[in-house]
């Protein structure tokens, strides 16, 4: 308690509030526009913190971590392009919702979404990341392959439409995530001798393309460049009551449970947990076909669960040295720069550091949820911009986005080269997310797989045999079969 | 003339590529590795994933379409006008290679904004102003306010004129 105390105290000094406040602002304006993220924001002032003392290194390093992931629901509701990847999901209620007049209500959720998700996983961290970490350990990589695989079916029971579509775009965003070295013997595929994809296809490069690029070229091809009408009686005050918290409750704990389930899982990130949490809200509500017309459990379900991912990627970057997500392992970078080494011992040699990481996250959370809400009334002017400033301007910071995140003009031609296949893949009637997603969990899939296979000897049937690797494969198969029997029996009934 | 069922134009695509990933698999040098299936696992079986379901697709959705009657995706209009968009897209990474990006963030932007204005009127001077503006803000904020590189442009160093 007193280690808390005096963290809490540490974060309160005037320099080092402020300083975390302005990089969680900035993390905040980062993560909301599309191509650039929090990670980024991190990656930029990891070295300002080289002489500065720990606590405010990590106050501002939390700072921008919190405000990077809770950002990023901005752009998905307003124009319907993800801020990243941990936002697909609030495209497909957000913006339908900001169609319909109610950005107000689309913002609010997404708000309140995130500050439940990031202020519960971080006092679940808190109070038992000693006992999550222990679970996380006696997971082995049979159980976190079931998991991807029952990830990726999960999502596909989301696409409208052909399952077979949805399965296909999956094994295309499969073979994707093979282009490059692979991560057991580094042994080069699908390079074609191009040293620029030994290292993969970039992931942002993925998201502007298929998402960004593919949405501004055929809202003009068909003509659709009308904005969504804003209904500016209802920006003030929260925009949401008791009632909506208490009729969403279910949703809420169910994707915050996924969100730190996720997150605390090593190499996994809210990138998996939106959609999970979002097929899951759409499996146990009542309603699982107003899903993708501005319903609020879609809102609620993504944005818990991605900012839960903060709480639960923490964690394990804690407890056992092992980062959560991308953006864990710049901070797990800053923590070796200034001489301390995460793992089990780490909570007992460094209580106040230890503290002062969680608070900064909860002060952070906190600040941030003040801010959005106090200045919300004004994000959905930017939807009174006509259309070609807005979708001119998105276009040309998509572009500048992907080569920062490379540095490298062959990120700029793979942003070209996505944006056709996503229209290609549109006018296929084959949906986008099962793609990304499979493309986000390929390369892990086959290291666990093959790790598995590998400390088991080669004896493949440890899959089905562990308890909690076959609970997931079953739930996984359940994801694909299900729909297409339930289909057929609604037909049989009404050939009845 | 009779329309393309779409289903079937993709599963056949599909097959191609699948073909195409199984024999580039097939060309992946293998080191011995005990006890774990190699690299070539994986892609073999995102190849059959492909060709199983692109046939799976025309065999259910494929009828499917060809009943709902198979509208087209876009008019000609709507085709002419996606490839300007993209015309303009390509045109635009090149030029930020060649002549850089704070040149090109300004003129593309307003290219951007011309050609997704339609027919509507839109003040030239004030495009021209908020193109230049948010063009430079973004160049500068990133390299000197970041130090993050953006592309300076190959046809100025090789004419040894040092851009700002």
């Amino acid at each position: 308690m007193s280690a808390y105390l005096s963290a809490l105290m540490t974060l309160l000094q005037p320099v080092n509030f402020i300083m975390m406040y302005l990089c969680a602002l900035v993390g905040c304006i980062l993560g909301a526009i599309p191509g650039l993220s929090g990670g980024l924001g991190i990656t930029l002032i990891l070295p300002l913190t080289f002489a500065l003392t720990k606590e405010l290194s990590f106050a501002m390093l939390l700072g921008m971590y919190v405000g990077g992931v809770s950002g990023s629901f901005i752009a998905a509701v307003l124009v319907g392009i993800p801020g990243s990847a941990a936002s697909i999901a609030t495209c497909y209620d957000g913006y339908p919702m900001t169609k319909k007049g109610k950005a107000a209500k689309a913002l609010s959720i997404g708000i309140v979404g995130s500050f439940i998700g990031t202020f519960c996983s971080i006092i679940v961290a808190m109070l038992c990341s000693g006992l999550i970490a222990d679970i996380a350990l006696a997971l082995g990589p049979w159980e976190y392959f079931s998991l991807c695989i029952m990830a990726i079916t999960m999502v596909i029971g989301l696409s409208n439409g052909s399952i077979y579509k949805g399965l296909l775009a999956a094994f295309i965003g499969l073979w994707m995530s093979f282009i490059g070295a692979d991560s057991v013997t580094n042994q080069l595929r699908f390079t074609f001798g191009n040293t620029n994809l030994y290292g993969g296809i970039n992931v942002i490069c993925l998201l502007m393309g298929v998402f960004a690029l593919q949405q501004v070229a055929t809202s003009y091809a068909k003509g659709q460049q009308e904005m969504p009408e804003v209904d500016t009686k209802s920006l003030g005050g929260i925009g949401l009551g008791i009632k909506d918290l208490v009729e969403n409750a279910r949703c809420i704990i169910v994707s915050l449970l996924i969100g730190l389930g996720i997150g605390f899982l090593p190499g996994m990130g809210s990138g998996i947990s939106n959609l999970i949490a979002y097929g899951q809200a759409k499996n146990m509500d009542k309603h699982p076909e107003k899903f993708g017309t501005g319903y609020d459990p879609g809102i609620w379900a993504t944005e818990v669960s991605n900012n839960a991912g903060v709480g639960g990627a923490l964690i394990p970057m804690i407890s056992l040295g092992i980062p959560g997500d991308a953006t864990t392992v710049l901070l797990l970078s800053a923590m070796t720069i200034h001489g301390l080494t995460a793992g089990p011992m780490f909570i007992q040699t460094n209580p106040d550091l230890a503290a002062l990481i969680f608070l900064a996250v909860l002060i952070s959370s906190v600040t941030i949820v003040i801010t959005e809400l106090a200045t919300k009334r004004w994000f959905p002017y930017l939807l009174k911009a006509p259309y070609h400033y807005l979708f001119g301007a998105i276009l040309m910071i998509c572009f500048m986005g992907a080569f920062s995140s490379t540095t490298s003009m062959f990120s700029v031609y793979l942003v070209l080269g996505f944006g056709l296949l996503g229209i290609v893949m549109d006018m296929f009637g084959m949906p986008s997310t099962p793609l990304m997603l499979a493309f986000i969990l390929g390369g892990k899939i086959e290291s666990y797989f093959r790790m598995g296979c590998s400390y088991a000897k080669g004896d493949m049937t440890t899959f089905v045999t562990r308890p909690i690797s076959l609970i997931f494969i079953l739930i996984a198969v359940f994801s694909v079969v299900g729909p297409i029997i339930s289909k057929s029996l609604k037909k049989r009934k009404a050939a009845k | 003339m009779k329309k393309i069922n779409r289903t079937y134009v993709m599963g056949i695509v599909c097959l191609l590529l699948a073909a195409f990933i199984a024999w580039q698999t097939t060309t992946i040098p293998e080191r011995l590795v005990s006890n774990e299936p190699g690299p070539k696992a994986f892609p073999f079986i995102a190849a059959g994933g492909i060709a199983l379901f692109a046939i799976l697709s025309m065999i259910f959705d494929g009828p499917k379409e060809s009943a709902k009657g198979n509208e087209p995706y876009l008019d000609k209009a709507g085709w002419i006008r996606m490839a300007v968009i993209m015309a303009e897209v390509l045109v635009f990474c090149f030029a930020m290679q060649f002549i850089g990006f704070w040149i090109t963030s300004m003129a593309g932007m307003f290219a951007f904004v011309w050609t997704l204005k339609g027919d509507k009127k839109i003040n030239v001077i004030f495009a021209v102003i908020l193109c230049v503006a948010l063009g430079s803000i973004c160049y500068f904020g990133f390299t000197r306010g970041f130090h993050i590189p953006l592309p300076s442009g190959s046809l100025w160093k090789s004419l040894g004129i040092k851009m700002p």
